[in-house]
C-alpha cells in the first residue's frame, strides 16, 4: 500500500530518460463505490493547473503507462513521437 | 461515473458525517496496487498520526500536539465527493471525531453547553 | 422594508465595528504626527477590505468553505500549517492589544486597578460568548461602538483646516521624515485590513449557509459598512491632527485619544469616547476570539461554529477559551497596550499575504466558482492589492526596525 501523499511530487520519467515533470495530482474514475485511478497529472503546467491558474485541460499520463514505481521516480514507457 | 483529481478534490477537505457532523480532514488516501495493475483509492487516512508524511517536522511537532491518532477510514464508507467528503455511516461507528468526544467532558458541565 | 430595515442595522453594526484599536492607535498617532498628510492612505485601506471580504465572502456562499479550509486544500498542509501558526500568533498580539485597551478603558471610566479590570474583561467576553446570542453581539457591540461618532463630531467642531485635510487625500511621500511616514503608511494599511475580521466574516457566511443569491446584500453591507467605518477613521485622524499635531503631544496612552473627544465637546465628548472605545475594541475582541478559534477549527477538521451547541463542538470552545487565557496573560505581564498593538498590527501585515493569495487563488479557480469566479474588475483590483499587500508586508520588520517601532 502507499500513499497519495508519497507520490505527490514524485519525479516522472520515460524508460529513456527523458523528464516530463513531477506528479501534481492523480486523475481518477469515481464510482458508487470506487474510485480507480486513471492517470498521473504531471509538469510545470499540472502545477500551474493544480494552483487553479490555467485551465484543467491536460491529458494525464495513463496508469497502464507506468512501467515501474521507484523510490525517487516513477517510470512510464516512451511516449509515441 | 465521473472523473475527479483527488488531490484537488479530495485531499486535505472536509469529511463530513451521514449526521452532518464535521469529523476530520482527509489527511491522506491509501492507495493499492501498482505499475502494470489496477490502482484503487482503498481508504482515507484520517489523524494527527499522518501528519508527519505530509510536512515533515514541522509536521511531527503538529503530531506530538495533537495526538498521535491515525483512522483509516474504507473508502466504500464514502458516499460521494461533493464540496466536503461525505461518508456512508456515523463519525462514531467509523472512529473519527474521538478528539472532539474526549474534549466534551471538559465543557459540558458548565451551564448552557447543550443550549442552540 | 423589513428587509431595508435590517440592512440599516447591518450596516451601523459594521461602522461601529470598524474601528478597533490599531485603528484608534495609528490613526491618532498619523494625526499627531503628520497632520492631514497621511489622510490618503485611509481610502486605500478601506478598499484594501472591501476587496478582500468580497473574495472571502463570494468564496464562503460559492464553495461553502471558509479561509482556512480554502488554504489548506489550496496550498497543501505543510504550506497551509506554517500560515495557521503565523495568523494564530498574529492573532493572538491582536487579541492582547484589544484586552489591554479593553482594560484601559474601563479604567478611566470606573478607576479600579489596572490588573483587576484585565481578568474582569476578559471574564465579561467569555461570558457574553458564551451567553450571548450572535445577533446580539453584533447588535450590543457594533452600536456601542457608534458612540464614536463623537470624535467625527468633536473632528467638526474642531474647526480644523479643511484646505489642508482634503489636500491630504492625494497620494504624496513626505519629504522629511520619509521613514517615519513610511512606517506610517505601513501601520494605517494594516490597522484598515485587519486579517482576523475577514476570518470571522467569511466564517461567518458559510455558517449562515450563504448561497450565491446572498451575495449582491453581503457585498452592499460589506462595502457600505467598511467605507462609512472608514470614515471614523478619518475622523480620529483629523482628530489627531487638529489637537495635538506640533504641540509635542504623542497619543501613547488610550486617555490621550480620548481626549481628542474631550477637548470639543467636555465630560460628554469623554464619555462617550471611552464607552465607544470599550465597545468598539471589546467587539474587536469576541471577533479576534472567535477568528482564531475558527482558523484552528477549520483547518483541522473539527467541528466548528457559533450555531453549536458547546457539547457539540467542544474542542471549538476550548479554542476560544485558551485564547482569551493565554491573552490575558500576555497583558498581565504589564506589556504597555498601545506597543503591543503597533506590534500586532506590523506582524499582523506581515502575515497578510499568506492568506490572501490562497483565497486569490480559490477565488479564480473555476472548479470552486463555477460562473462565481474573479472576473476582471475583481482581478484588477485582486492582484493591484496583491502588490500593496507585499510591498507593505516586506516593508514592515525593516520600517519597525529603522524607526524604533515608530519612535524615530
Amino acid at each position: 500500500m502507499r500513499t497519495l501523499s508519497s507520490l505527490m511530487g514524485r519525479r516522472v520519467q520515460t524508460e529513456s530518460g527523458d523528464s516530463l515533470g513531477r506528479v501534481y495530482d492523480l486523475r481518477c474514475a469515481l464510482t458508487e463505490r470506487t474510485l480507480t485511478v486513471k492517470g498521473l497529472v504531471v509538469g510545470t503546467r499540472g502545477e500551474l493547473e493544480h494552483l487553479g491558474l490555467v485551465s484543467r485541460t491536460r491529458t494525464p499520463i495513463p496508469w497502464s503507462d507506468v512501467v515501474r514505481i521507484e523510490r525517487t521516480r516513477i517510470v512510464v514507457r516512451d511516449r509515441e513521437p | 461515473m465521473s472523473e475527479i483529481d483527488i488531490a484537488l478534490k479530495v485531499l486535505d477537505h472536509q469529511i463530513v458525517d451521514c449526521d452532518g457532523r464535521r469529523c476530520g480532514k482527509v489527511d491522506d488516501l491509501a492507495i493499492e496496487g501498482g505499475a502494470g495493475e489496477t490502482a484503487r483509492v482503498t481508504a482515507i487516512l484520517a489523524g494527527p498520526g499522518y501528519w508527519p508524511e505530509r510536512a515533515g517536522w514541522i509536521g511531527r511537532l503538529a503530531r506530538a500536539i495533537g495526538g498521535g491518532r491515525r483512522v483509516r477510514v474504507p473508502w466504500e464508507d464514502v458516499a460521494g465527493i461533493e464540496a466536503h467528503v461525505l461518508l456512508r455511516r456515523t463519525a462514531r461507528d467509523l472512529g473519527l471525531g474521538r478528539g472532539d468526544d474526549r474534549a466534551r467532558p471538559w465543557v459540558e458541565w458548565i451551564p448552557g453547553a447543550h443550549r442552540k | 422594508m423589513s428587509k431595508i430595515f435590517g440592512v440599516a442595522l447591518g450596516i451601523l453594526a459594521a461602522i461601529g465595528g470598524f474601528v478597533d484599536i490599531g485603528d484608534l492607535v495609528f490613526n491618532v498617532a498619523a494625526g499627531a504626527t503628520f497632520g492631514y498628510q497621511l489622510l490618503w492612505v485611509l481610502p486605500i485601506g478601506v478598499l484594501g477590505i472591501i476587496v478582500y471580504s468580497e473574495m472571502c465572502g463570494r468564496v464562503a456562499a460559492v464553495s461553502k468553505k471558509a479561509v482556512f479550509d480554502a488554504v489548506r486544500e489550496r496550498v497543501g498542509f505543510s504550506a497551509g500549517l506554517s500560515t495557521l501558526i503565523a495568523s494564530e500568533v498574529v492573532n493572538l498580539m491582536t487579541l492582547a492589544a484589544e484586552v489591554g485597551g479593553i482594560a484601559i478603558s474601563l479604567q478611566l471610566l470606573c478607576g479600579l486597578p489596572y490588573r483587576w479590570l484585565i481578568a474582569l474583561g476578559v471574564l465579561g467576553l467569555g461570558l457574553v460568548i458564551w451567553v450571548t446570542s450572535f445577533e446580539w453581539i453584533e447588535r450590543i457591540f457594533g452600536y456601542g461602538g457608534l458612540c464614536l461618532l463623537v470624535f467625527a463630531v468633536g473632528a467638526v467642531k474642531l474647526s480644523p483646516a479643511w484646505g489642508k485635510a482634503a489636500h491630504g487625500f492625494i497620494p504624496h511621500v513626505s519629504q522629511n521624515n520619509s521613514l517615519l511616514y513610511l512606517y506610517f503608511v505601513v501601520g494605517l494599511l494594516g490597522a484598515a485590513m485587519t486579517p482576523y475580521e475577514v476570518y470571522f466574516y467569511s466564517s461567518g457566511g458559510v455558517e449562515e449557509e450563504w448561497t450565491p443569491k446572498d451575495l449582491g446584500l453581503n457585498r452592499a453591507n460589506a462595502i457600505i459598512g467598511y467605507a462609512l467605518g472608514g470614515s471614523l477613521s478619518v475622523a480620529l485622524m483629523v482628530t489627531g491632527a487638529a489637537l495635538f499635531l506640533n504641540k509635542g503631544i504623542s497619543p501613547e496612552h488610550l486617555g490621550t485619544i480620548a481626549l481628542g473627544a474631550q477637548v470639543p465637546l467636555g465630560e460628554v465628548g469623554l464619555l462617550f469616547a471611552l464607552v465607544g472605545i470599550l465597545f468598539a475594541v471589546g467587539g474587536a475582541a469576541i471577533d479576534t476570539t472567535f477568528a482564531g478559534a475558527y482558523n484552528l477549527a477549520q483547518f483541522c477538521g473539527w467541528e466548528w461554529g457559533r450555531y453549536r451547541s458547546a457539547a457539540k463542538a467542544p474542542r471549538f470552545v476550548l479554542s476560544w477559551m485558551a485564547l482569551l487565557l493565554l491573552a490575558l496573560v500576555i497583558v498581565m505581564t504589564g506589556v504597555d497596550a498601545v506597543v503591543l498593538t503597533e506590534y500586532a498590527v506590523l506582524f499582523s501585515v506581515v502575515a497578510l499575504p499568506l492568506t490572501y493569495v490562497p483565497i486569490l487563488l480559490v477565488a479564480n479557480d473555476v472548479a470552486y466558482m463555477g460562473d462565481h469566479r474573479n472576473g476582471k474588475l475583481a482581478n484588477v483590483l485582486g492582484v493591484a492589492y496583491l502588490v500593496v499587500i507585499a510591498a507593505v508586508a516586506l516593508s514592515a520588520i525593516p520600517l519597525m526596525i529603522l524607526t524604533n517601532v515608530g519612535q524615530n
